[in-house]
């Protein structure tokens, strides 16, 4: 089965190409703080300078891992269930439950090993630039050697791959087991998943909000000198993220429930097909708040953070290990948030490609091309909603108890710009790509579209 | 000469559907296929027509075109008197869904729609107002009457492919066109699917173009043309299953003498075979 994996990955490239991007953006996100550590780790290195990068690779590295892994997770996923069709095909055609594992995750490692050793040379660039970053801002002294050894390898690789086949032995299963007639029935294909929560998802997200809560707590308690706060609030709002990820699909209905009117009352058939997608289908649609959270909480939560810490620090005492600080913050959070930000429009146009055969059969029924769009938008708005909504909350954990370390109070000033141009970026971003992607899907004639089943 | 031509090539009040020499080719310079070549016919209001041919004949790039699903390379269509030539999508989109109605092999029905939300959803999107008491009557007509709430997904092959009727008929549109429509159903519901089809034409002068291989399914049609390598060849009214199978079998023959013919025609003058003769307008 690893050769029919083989060929499938190589005759449908482009189905995979979202996976790939994943492990390879997350690999070389993970190895450059992972050849941090590897820096410090060698010998002749400063046992302050080590600190320095230690806590750099584990802090700030470590919540790396868990935003990749958590990414490649998601995308292979939804790759894997856009697939069903052609597994319930190979089913028929007398494949095994242990193949299609086999197959899947065959394909899975492939990708995963391929996306994480291109990632390599990458990676090793990104590291030697945080390392110039780190000496430029004095941060760490200058004869530091950069090296580049196993940690970066050990967690870059490890970390993906692992990610990538763990996805894979879950969602393998759960196709696999699917029933060959229900998958092949064009109507069965896209049936609605279950409502129902599975119980993996309830416990990772309480996990989560019980490590941001901590994390907060350390923050809050840490007192107003120093980067003390900064350090446990400054992870903060990925954990409270990644936790309210794990309840994207609740969020998604909430925030439907909420909109449905309005959107019914002021978009005509559009909102009206929107809202029963919504309805239908929110695990699917639901894939892309991850992203939406993520980048959001973690755009308005770092860069509010630095804020208030500016503010409260006192002009004369702005040493050059402030602004040193202040810079490093915003290349991390900026490779953070671009990471998050690539997974959006990457998910966003995996999902809005596989629609194709949907678009294809309401044109089909007279839907012309602006209320196919419309539709898209209308979706896409529910999405930018829950986005801005629970993305400004996940901010919460790193900016209020960062509030309260430096000035006593738990309310910040309110930084209406900072949260507009996030926001904004988030709204452009999400819209470009929905609405890019279903109009270069929707050039294909739609009797074509539903021809070419699957 | 154009003028001439828009004279006779006009379509009349009682016509439903006129193709007049429509041609369309698939492929490039290596692999050209010609799907439809020179086709003309036009049928009348109130008639169920059943088209047929082996397989890769153009049954279905006819039906596609005569629906305003594909557009011809050359040739008219009129639906109801009115030209598809010379339309944008959206236009086309808009006209298809006031005054044509498809229904496929596959259904093609919405997964995330109900019963009653599929059937009323060509006049949604068309702004139109949704009379749920007709669309009840017409789901009723079909026999899913008890079934308004229902999924696809839970419904039979049969029961799907009678929504995709009712979500036909609920607009009535000027040609209902079908393509294989009962190819992915059992006898029984094959013939359920039939019957309605055929009531939809004698009851309520509903005109009806049917793609089918299936002589049996033929038979349920007033009269049958055959298509065979993009030409019309032959037409039969009053059809029985019999006689429409034994037609098949000799239309392979009949193709293969033709192009002998052509190829001859050919070799004696190409200008001749070119040019042609008019065809006769079935």
């Amino acid at each position: 089965m690893f050769g029919l994996a083989v060929r499938s990955v190589r005759r449908r490239a482009t189905a995979f190409v979202a996976t790939f991007l994943a492990v390879f953006l997350g690999a070389v996100l993970v190895m450059a703080f992972g050849a941090l550590a590897d820096t410090g780790a060698a010998t002749g290195v400063s046992d302050l300078d080590q600190e320095t990068l230690t806590t750099m690779a584990v802090v700030v590295g470590g919540w790396g891992l868990l935003l990749v892994a958590f990414a490649v997770t998601s995308t292979l996923t939804l790759s894997v269930h856009q697939r069903a069709m052609e597994i319930a095909l190979l089913k028929s055609a007398g494949a095994t439950p242990a193949q299609l594992r086999q197959m899947i995750l065959g394909e899975a490692g492939l990708l995963a090993v391929v996306g994480a050793l291109v990632a390599v040379p990458f990676g090793a660039l990104s590291g030697r630039g945080l390392l110039a970053l780190l000496k430029r801002t004095d941060q760490v002294s200058e004869e530091v050697a950069y090296a580049f050894g196993p940690v970066a390898l050990g967690t870059g690789l490890g970390v993906t791959i692992l990610a990538a086949l763990g996805a894979a032995v879950v969602t393998s299963r759960r196709v696999a087991a699917m029933r060959v007639t229900a998958a092949l029935s064009s109507a069965a294909a896209a049936e609605p998943r279950p409502k129902r929560m599975g119980k993996a998802r309830v416990i990772a997200g309480v996990v989560f909000f019980g490590i941001s809560l901590q994390l907060s707590v350390m923050a809050a308690l840490a007192g107003p000198e120093g980067f003390d706060a900064m350090q446990f609030a400054g992870s903060a709002d990925i954990m409270f993220g990644l936790g309210l990820a794990c309840f994207a699909p609740v969020l998604m209905r909430w925030t439907t429930t909420l909109l449905a009117g309005p959107i019914l009352r002021f978009s005509g058939a559009s909102g009206y097909l929107a809202v029963l997608n919504l309805r239908q289908r929110t695990a699917q649609l639901a894939s892309a708040l991850t992203p939406v959270i993520l980048f959001v909480g973690i755009g308005v939560g770092t860069l509010w953070m630095q804020v208030i810490h500016n503010d409260t620090t006192p002009l004369s005492g702005v040493s050059a290990s402030e602004e040193a600080v202040e810079t490093l913050n915003f290349v991390i959070t900026g490779m953070i948030v671009l990471f998050a930000c690539i997974m959006l429009i990457n998910t966003l146009v995996a999902a809005t490609t596989h629609r194709r055969r949907e678009f294809g059969q309401q044109r089909l029924v007279g839907a012309t091309h602006r209320q196919v769009l419309g539709m898209v938008a209308a979706e896409n708005l529910v999405l930018i909603v829950a986005g801005l909504g629970f993305g400004t909350i996940a901010a919460l954990p790193t900016v209020l108890p960062m509030s309260y370390a430096k000035t006593d109070s738990w309310l910040p000033d309110p930084e209406p710009g900072l949260w507009l141009g996030t926001a904004a970026v988030a709204v452009v971003v999400t819209l470009a790509a929905s609405l890019g992607t279903a109009r270069r899907v929707l050039r294909t004639p739609a009797i074509e579209t539903v021809a070419r089943a699957g | 000469m154009t003028g001439s031509q828009t004279t006779r090539n006009a379509p009349e009040a009682t016509e439903a559907l006129r193709l007049v020499r429509v041609s369309k080719t698939y492929g490039g310079d290596g692999t050209r296929v010609t799907a439809l070549d020179d086709v003309s016919l036009a049928l009348p209001r109130g008639t169920f027509t059943a088209i047929m041919g082996p397989s890769g004949s153009g049954k279905s790039t006819l039906l596609h075109c005569a629906a305003g699903l594909d557009k011809p390379d050359s040739g008219t269509v009129f639906v109801d008197g009115q030209e598809l030539r010379g339309r944008s999508e959206t236009e086309l989109t808009k006209f298809r869904r006031e005054r044509i109605g498809f229904v496929f092999q596959q259904f093609n029905l919405l997964p995330t729609l109900t019963v009653l939300q599929n059937t009323t959803l060509p006049l949604k999107l068309a702004g139109r107002r949704v009379d749920l008491n007709r669309a009840r009557a017409v789901l009723e007509r079909v026999g899913l009457g008890q079934r308004l709430d229902h999924l696809p997904s839970q419904l039979s092959g049969g029961q799907q492919q009678r929504v995709a009727i009712a979500r036909a008929l609920v607009t009535a549109p000027s040609v209902l066109f079908a393509d294989e429509p009962t190819g992915a159903l059992d006898t029984h519901s094959a013939r359920d699917v039939l019957t309605l089809l055929q009531e939809s034409v004698r009851v309520f002068g509903q005109t009806v173009v049917m793609v089918t291989h299936d002589p049996v399914a033929a038979s349920y049609a007033d009269a049958v043309l055959f298509l065979a390598d993009g030409r019309l060849v032959g037409r039969m009214s009053n059809p029985t299953a019999q006689a429409v199978a034994e037609r098949l079998t000799y239309l392979g023959d009949e193709v293969a003498r033709q192009r002998r013919q052509q190829r001859h025609q050919v070799g004696l003058d190409a200008s001749v075979a070119t040019a042609g003769r008019p065809r006769k307008e079935i």
